[in-house]
């Protein structure tokens, strides 16, 4: 096919966000570099004293939360997407495949501080789940879920499952029901079509699904601020309070610089494992 | 017939002579925060200026910090002819030249304000506020009382405080004062503050969620802002709010005029109509505030507020006041102290 240089007029846009994000980029970059002058907005001269500060064993704790949570949050929404994607895809009834499309989907348009409000209600003191747990008598005290990776891990859950199940079921609707049915026909039962056939051919949606809440959810920031109370912290959650709350944007942008570091170096280790995985599935 | 015509041309100058002239579309811009704070300058100085000068009030808002990094990006020509702020945060303005040397002879009305309200020579205060203890009484043991600061280290009240995340200037003022010490020796009550450790229950991001862990029973007693547990008591949550024996920590918001406005006349007048008496008294009743003008008529009920301020007696007994210079460059420090102590840990 002759290549139409017109068409390369097209990937202008792309061009532009890519040198705004090289720009903000460069900034922090800069910013990480320089002296924080206490009262001041203005930065000072050139040092490394930004860097030094992340030696303290809080920074090392939040890092590792983070990739902690990110990691729970994302296995869980591939466990519990992967049944609601199936069904969207599969249900012979247009009802089912409503309903799991409205449950799976609405809570997107809601906007994260909206959903954590709801799951404070939901995980409080006196929210619905203790109320609950108190009145039919099951427990004398209420549970503590609030300001705990258990509460955090939830309300993230739920706040990536809507792109979870998405990408889930455009890869799930992508497998040919040729291969099932020949499996089928060669006396595979469901669960054995299903664990040798439908899961490895959706392994695509799974490997993007994960890779991308792993991503988003590295950067989290109002969820575990809500839900967390503080006492549950992520790498956004320290950036802002010692970088926007304080004025000290060098020592923020140093937390941030490495946190996209950090994100990128895990990506390329993600990306490169499940290439493996994806190869083997198709094998 | 000229003389008839000469007469009403007369009339018509006497009439407008008094207003200055208004060029169409021409307003004064106001940066302030956004909700009801907005609507509460709106109701009141604005009101007011407007009413005055038939100029038009536009009110931008924003978060603090938000704001504060757009007016250092257009220093000299600023977006807002005005800003309301933190008295602390007013002080980064001014440290970085983006406020105008206040001229208090054009300002009537702040002749015979607190001096308190005097922060820096180019922001001066319009109201006032506390951050002191507030508790729900049936939440806390009955045994345990709230009469100095030192009550929040009682081991009967582990795991049940709130203290906000975003400004540990309160705590840690209150923490060097019992050790023998003040805000610009703050270290020696750090290990104070450790202790006081086993008793926090979490820290609270904004006013929603001090107000959400409040009515939720979550954490019954806080270090919170008295505006918040007056709002609280409204909807019937019960709060008890006290000022301790050493005082109530005083949070004072101020305004002051952007460098490089086109209207400074009109930013002088606005701020003689905040300060004026009857604004000042709207903003008391509105968000039950302290005035930062003594000529203000408050109401008596609200004026018996804990922590709302109406006489230099009070301002001398009650308050406790972080000196706002010390405190805009020390926030920094002690964020990062904080963070790495308190919250992280």
């Amino acid at each position: 096919m002759k290549r139409q240089p017109f068409f390369y007029w097209f990937t202008v846009p792309a061009v532009v966000l890519a040198l705004a994000f090289l720009a903000s980029m460069g900034a922090i970059i800069q910013y990480s570099f320089r002296k924080h002058i206490p009262g001041s907005l203005d930065v000072g001269p050139v040092t490394l004293e930004n860097f030094e500060r992340l030696a303290h064993p809080l920074y090392f704790s939040v890092y590792l939360d983070t990739l902690l949570l990110s990691l729970y949050t994302s296995v869980f929404t591939l466990v519990l997407g992967y049944p609601l994607a199936y069904v969207m895809v599969r249900a012979r009834s247009r009802w089912i495949k409503s309903t799991v499309l409205i449950v799976s989907i609405v809570p997107l348009f809601t906007g994260e501080i909206v959903r954590t409000y709801a799951w404070l209600n939901v995980l409080g003191h006196n929210g619905f789940i203790n109320s609950l747990l108190l009145g039919t008598g099951l427990l004398d005290r209420p549970l503590q879920m609030m300001f705990t990776p258990f509460g955090v891990t939830v309300a993230l859950v739920h706040f990536s499952m809507p792109i979870m199940v998405v990408i889930l079921a455009a890869a799930i609707s992508h497998i040919d029901t040729d291969y099932e049915k020949a499996a089928a026909s060669l006396s595979a039962n469901p669960i054995k079509v299903f664990w040798k056939v439908t899961l490895p051919l959706s392994t695509p949606g799974i490997v993007s699904g994960f890779v991308t809440i792993f991503a988003w959810t590295l950067s989290a920031f109002a969820t575990p601020q809500l839900i967390g109370g503080g006492k549950v912290n992520m790498v956004s959650n320290i950036v802002y309070q010692l970088g926007f709350a304080s004025f000290n944007f060098p020592f923020a942008a140093v937390l941030s610089l490495l946190a996209v570091m950090l994100t990128i170096v895990l990506l390329l280790v993600i990306y490169a494992s499940t290439r493996r995985l994806e190869k083997m599935s198709l094998h | 017939m000229r003389t008839i015509w000469f007469a009403c041309a007369l009339a018509l100058a006497t009439v407008f002579a008094g207003q200055p002239a208004v060029a169409a579309g021409e307003k004064l811009i106001i940066s302030a925060w956004g909700g009801s704070w907005k609507e509460m300058v709106a109701k009141s100085a604005a009101k007011r200026f407007t009413e005055e000068t038939g100029v038009e009030v536009e009110i931008i808002s924003g978060g603090t910090i938000d704001r504060l990094n757009k007016a250092k990006l257009a220093k000299g020509d600023p977006e807002s002819d005005l800003t309301l702020t933190t008295s602390h945060v007013g002080w980064l303005y001014q440290n970085d030249g983006l406020f105008e040397t206040l001229d208090y002879s054009r300002i009537p009305n702040a002749k015979n304000i607190f001096p308190e309200a005097k922060i820096s020579p180019g922001h001066v205060g319009v109201w006032s506020y506390v951050y002191t203890i507030g508790y729900n009484p049936n939440l806390v043991p009955d045994d345990v009382k709230f009469e100095s600061w030192e009550d929040l280290w009682n081991p009967k009240l582990k795991g049940m405080i709130a203290l906000p995340d975003f400004d540990p200037s309160h705590i840690i003022t209150v923490a060097a004062i019992l050790s023998g010490g003040s805000a610009e020796n703050w270290e020696v009550g750090q290990d104070k503050l450790m202790a006081l450790k086993p008793n926090i229950k979490a820290f609270y991001t904004n006013d929603a969620s001090s107000q959400q862990m409040m009515a939720s029973g979550e954490s019954p007693v806080q270090v919170l802002l008295s505006g918040n547990a007056f709002h609280q008591m409204d909807q019937g949550v019960p709060i008890k709010l006290v000022i301790p024996k050493e005082g109530a920590i005083v949070g004072i918001d101020a305004i002051g005029i952007m460098k490089g406005t086109k209207h400074l006349d009109w930013a002088y007048q606005f701020i003689n109509a905040a300060l004026d008496p009857e604004s000042q008294a709207f903003v008391t009743e509105f968000k039950k505030l302290g005035p930062m003008n003594p000529a203000t008529k408050v109401d008596p009920a609200i004026a018996a507020l804990p922590g709302v301020f109406t006489t230099a007696q009070q301002w001398s007994e009650d308050a406790l006041i972080i000196d706002h210079k010390l405190r805009a460059e020390k926030l920094g420090e002690w964020k990062q102290w904080f963070a790495e102590n308190m919250i992280g840990q």
